[in-house]
C-alpha cells in the first residue's frame, strides 16, 4: 500500500517538475498586461482546477462576475497570437498554453468542449 | 507499519492543507469584495421578468428579437444539424383563435418559471434556477439526458447535436448538452437588458424586476390584462404576455 | 425431490457460434456509439422535438423486461409455488442481464456519456431519473444477494426473505420507470398515473417472454430434459399477462379519451396518426397481443413448444412496438400549448422521426449484451438444473 503511494507520488512529482522545466508559452500578452488576475504562478499552477471550479459555480449559480480566476481571463491573456496570420491559436491546441502541461500529465481538459478557446471580440487585444 | 503514526501524520497533513487552502480562500474573498459591481450573489429580493404586449409587437419586431438573440448568443448557424435539430432559443409563433379567427404573433422562449419542471426532473442539478428567478443549464453538470426537454411545456430547450467552435466568450455552448434562453444573464448582471428586449424600440416588450413596485414592469402589470402561457400548470412564469 | 444444478459445458461449436454472433452485434453497437458520439446526435433521427428515439425504446424495453424476468423467482420464494423453485436462479440471472443491457443503451445514448460519474455523484432528489439511478443500482445489489442466498446452502433459509425484498424492490423500480413518463405534466400523451401500473404489467409479460425463450433455448441446446409441466405452466401465465397488458392499454386510452384536452393525442394514436396508428393496431394489438394469446390458448396448439416460442417472440416484438408508440408517438404529437387556439406557425404539427441505423444497432447491441451475459454465466456458475423433467419438478407427478 505504502509502496504504491510512493510510486504514485513519484510519478506525480516527475510530472510537475518536468512541467516546470518547460517554459510555458503564452506569456507574451500576459506580460504586457498590467493587471494580474491571480496569485503567484506556483499557486495558480497547482490550484487552478479548484479555483476555476469554485469560480464557475459562483458565476453561474450566483451571478458573481469578477475578473478573479475567470476562465475568460486565462484565455484572453494566455492565448498566443500567430504573428503571420494575426490570428490567435486556441489555448488547447497542441503545445499551446493549456496543452503543454496537460499533455505531459495526461489530464484531459473538459473546459473547451463548450468554452471559447481564443479571446473574444470584446477583448481589446484582438486584431 | 504503525497505524497510530499514520493517522497522526494524516491529521497533521490535512490540518496543514486546510489551513493553506483557508488562507488562500480568504485571500480570494478579500480581493473579491474589493472589486466593483456584481461581486455579491444574487438574492431572492429580485425576480426578473418580461412583459410582452402582442398587440404592439409587429412580425418584424419578433423577427428582430430572434436575430438579436442569435447574434448575442451565437446560435442558429449550426452547420450539420437539420430541421428540428437546429438550436432554437426563441422563436416566432403564429396563433389563431379557434372561435374568432383572430391571429396573434408572439415570441416564445424559456418562460423562466418559478416552479420550473425542467429543474424538478434534472437528475444532476444541471437545470437550475438562480435566486433571482433566471432558469439556466449548468453545462458543467449536464450529462445530456434530455429529460428536461421532455418536461418543458414550452418547447423552449435545444440539444446541441454537433461539435461547435468559436462560441461567444460569455456563452459557452457545446455538443451533447442542453441549452435555452438565459434571459441574457451576462447582460442583466451588468445592469443591462436582454438583447431581444433591447432590439424592440418601443414599450412592446418590458424587462425588469417583477417584485420592485417602482419598476415599469411591476406598474404595467398592475394596470393591464396579462396572461401566462399554460397558466393551468401553475408554474408562475417570469415571462408574461398581454394581448393573447 | 432433489434439484441438482450444473454449469453448461460451453465447449460445443454451437456455443462458440452463439458467442461469436452476439459478439459481432456488440462490436457493431460500440461502433455505432463511437459514430454517434463523435459526430454528435445530428447523425441520428433524433431532434429537439423527438429527444428520445430508438435507443430509449430498446433501453426502457429491456429495463421493464428485466424487472419482470424476476417474477419467476418471486413466485417461488414469495408465493411458495414449488414448481417454479428450480427456475429461480435463472430468473435472477436473466433479470440482471437484461437490466445491464438496458442501462448500457441508456448511458451510451447520453449527450455526454463521459460524464457518467456526474450522474453517480450529483443527485437531485426531486428527479424521477435520479431515483431510478438509485433503484437500478439497488436492484443489482439486492438481486445479487438474493442469488447468493439461493446458491449458498447455509443461506437457503433466508431465500424467501431476500426474495420478498427483491420482489418489493422490483415493483418500486418499475413504478419508477413508468413514472418517468407519468409525471410529465407538459405532455398530453404521458401525464397519467396509470403509466406506473401499466409498466408493471408490461414488465410481467415482457420479462416472462424473455425467460421462456431463454429457458427453452438453453435446455434444447444443452440437451437437458425440460418437461411439459414447467413449460405449459409458464405458457399459460404468459397468456394471462398479455391479456392484462391489453386490459391496461384499453383503460389508459379510454380514460384519456374522457378528457377533452387529451382527445387530440388519442385520436392521433388510435385513428389518424399514420404510422403510429398502424403500429398500434397491427403491431401492438394484433401482432403483440391477439396472435400470441391465440397461439397460447388455442386447444390444438396447447403444449406445442414451437408455437409457445413464436408467441413469446411476438410478445417481445409487440413490446418494442408498444414502447415505440409510447415514447416516440407521445413526443411526435405536439404539446397543447394554447388551449382553444390553433398554432399556425413556429411550433406544432407532427414531429418527423426516422430511426437511423446506428440507433437501431445500439438497441440490438443492448439485447446482445444481455444474452451474452446469460450465455457465459450459465457456463461458469450452476444456474440451470441438470433436469427439469416432470418427475423432478412437478409435485403432483405420477409415473
Amino acid at each position: 500500500m505504502v509502496r504504491l503511494l510512493v510510486i504514485f507520488i513519484g510519478f506525480a512529482l516527475t510530472g510537475i517538475t518536468s512541467a516546470y522545466e518547460n517554459p510555458i508559452s503564452g506569456h507574451s500578452e500576459a506580460a504586457q498586461s498590467t493587471k494580474q488576475h491571480h496569485d503567484s504562478v506556483s499557486v495558480i499552477r497547482k490550484m487552478h482546477p479548484e479555483f476555476l471550479n469554485h469560480k464557475r459555480d459562483k458565476t453561474l449559480r450566483q451571478g458573481v462576475r469578477t475578473d478573479e480566476n475567470s476562465l475568460k481571463g486565462c484565455v484572453n491573456c494566455h492565448a498566443n497570437k500567430d504573428e503571420k496570420t494575426n490570428t490567435y491559436h486556441s489555448v488547447n491546441e497542441q503545445d499551446q498554453f493549456c496543452s503543454t502541461c496537460h499533455q505531459k500529465v495526461s489530464v484531459s481538459v473538459d473546459c473547451f468542449s463548450c468554452h471559447r478557446t481564443t479571446p473574444g471580440a470584446s477583448y481589446k487585444g484582438v486584431k | 507499519m504503525s497505524k497510530t503514526l499514520n493517522r497522526r501524520d494524516f491529521i497533521k497533513t490535512t490540518t496543514a492543507t486546510t489551513a493553506g487552502v483557508a488562507t488562500i480562500a480568504s485571500g480570494i474573498t478579500l480581493t473579491t469584495f474589493a472589486a466593483n459591481a456584481n461581486e455579491n450573489p444574487v438574492t431572492k429580493d429580485k425576480r426578473w421578468g418580461m412583459l410582452i404586449d402582442t398587440n404592439k409587437l409587429t412580425e418584424a419586431n419578433i423577427d428582430g428579437m430572434v436575430s438579436a438573440c442569435q447574434k448575442e448568443q451565437g446560435w442558429g448557424n449550426e452547420a450539420h444539424s437539420t430541421g428540428d435539430q437546429k438550436a432554437s432559443w426563441i422563436k416566432k409563433l403564429k396563433v389563431k383563435d379557434k372561435a374568432t379567427g383572430k391571429v396573434t404573433d408572439l415570441p416564445l422562449m424559456c418562460q423562466h418559471c418559478e416552479e420550473p419542471p425542467c429543474v424538478d426532473v434534472c437528475p444532476t442539478n444541471a437545470s437550475m434556477k438562480r435566486e433571482d428567478g433566471i432558469v439556466l443549464v449548468d453545462r458543467h453538470l449536464c450529462i445530456g439526458c434530455r429529460y428536461c426537454m421532455m418536461a418543458c411545456p414550452y418547447d423552449a430547450r435545444s440539444f446541441v447535436h454537433e461539435e461547435l467552435t468559436d462560441q461567444r466568450e460569455h456563452m459557452p455552448r457545446g455538443k451533447g448538452t442542453v441549452e435555452s434562453c438565459t434571459l441574457c444573464v451576462h447582460k442583466v448582471d451588468k445592469g443591462e437588458t436582454p438583447a431581444c428586449v433591447a432590439s424592440v424600440n418601443s414599450d412592446a416588450v418590458i424587462f425588469g424586476d417583477l417584485y420592485d413596485p417602482k419598476s415599469n414592469i411591476n406598474q404595467t402589470l398592475k394596470k393591464v390584462q396579462s396572461a401566462q402561457i399554460r397558466a393551468d400548470l401553475d408554474l408562475n412564469t417570469g415571462v408574461r404576455y398581454s394581448g393573447i | 425431490m432433489n434439484i441438482r444444478y450444473e454449469e453448461t459445458q460451453g465447449r460445443s461449436l454451437g456455443f462458440y457460434a452463439l458467442v461469436a454472433g452476439l459478439g459481432v452485434l456488440i462490436l457493431a453497437a460500440l461502433g455505432a456509439v463511437y459514430y454517434m458520439e463523435h459526430n454528435g446526435h445530428h447523425v441520428t433521427g433524433m431532434s429537439n422535438r423527438i429527444v428520445w428515439g430508438m435507443p430509449h425504446v430498446f433501453a426502457l424495453f429491456l429495463i421493464v423486461a428485466a424487472s419482470g424476468a424476476l417474477n419467476v423467482a418471486s413466485i417461488a420464494s414469495v408465493f411458495g409455488k414449488k414448481l417454479y423453485k428450480p427456475l429461480s436462479r435463472l430468473s435472477g440471472l436473466v433479470s440482471l442481464a437484461l437490466l445491464a443491457g438496458g442501462l448500457m443503451i441508456l448511458v451510451l445514448d447520453l449527450g455526454r456519456p463521459d460524464r457518467l460519474i456526474v450522474a453517480m455523484t450529483e443527485y437531485n432528489f426531486k428527479s424521477i431519473f435520479a431515483w431510478n439511478i438509485i433503484l437500478y443500482n439497488g436492484f443489482f445489489v439486492i438481486v445479487a444477494v438474493y442469488l447468493w442466498m439461493m446458491f449458498e446452502r447455509r443461506m437457503n433459509n433466508f431465500t424467501s426473505k431476500a426474495g420478498l425484498a427483491a420482489f418489493s424492490w422490483r415493483l418500486i423500480l418499475t413504478t419508477g420507470t413508468g413514472s418517468i413518463f407519468g409525471f410529465l405534466v407538459a405532455r398530453q400523451a404521458y401525464d397519467a398515473v396509470i403509466m406506473a401500473p401499466m409498466f408493471i404489467i408490461m414488465s410481467f409479460a415482457f420479462g416472462l417472454a424473455f425467460f421462456i425463450l431463454i429457458l427453452m433455448a438453453s435446455y434444447k441446446w444443452t440437451e437437458r430434459p425440460l418437461g411439459d409441466a414447467v413449460v405449459n405452466r409458464l405458457g399459460t401465465l404468459l397468456g394471462v399477462f398479455v391479456a392484462a397488458v391489453m386490459y391496461f392499454v384499453a383503460v389508459k386510452h379510454l380514460g384519456n379519451l374522457y378528457l377533452a384536452e387529451n382527445a387530440g393525442v388519442e385520436n392521433f394514436i388510435l385513428l389518424d396518426g399514420g404510422i403510429y396508428t398502424q403500429l398500434f393496431w397491427y403491431g401492438q394489438i394484433i401482432l403483440g397481443g391477439l396472435i400470441p394469446m391465440g397461439l397460447i390458448y388455442h386447444p390444438a396448439l396447447r403444449g406445442n413448444r414451437s408455437t409457445l416460442g413464436l408467441a413469446s417472440v411476438l410478445v417481445l416484438v409487440g413490446g418494442v412496438i408498444q414502447l415505440y408508440i409510447i415514447i416516440v408517438g407521445g413526443q411526435a404529437y405536439p404539446m397543447e400549448m394554447f388551449p382553444g387556439k390553433e398554432v399556425l406557425e413556429g411550433y406544432g404539427g407532427i414531429a418527423a422521426y426516422t430511426p437511423s441505423l446506428p440507433e437501431i444497432v445500439l438497441g440490438v447491441g443492448g439485447i446482445a449484451v444481455a444474452l451474452i451475459a446469460v450465455t457465459f454465466l450459465v457456463k461458469f456458475l450452476p444456474f440451470l438444473p441438470e433436469s427439469l423433467a416432470d418427475k423432478v419438478t412437478d409435485p403432483h407427478y405420477k409415473a
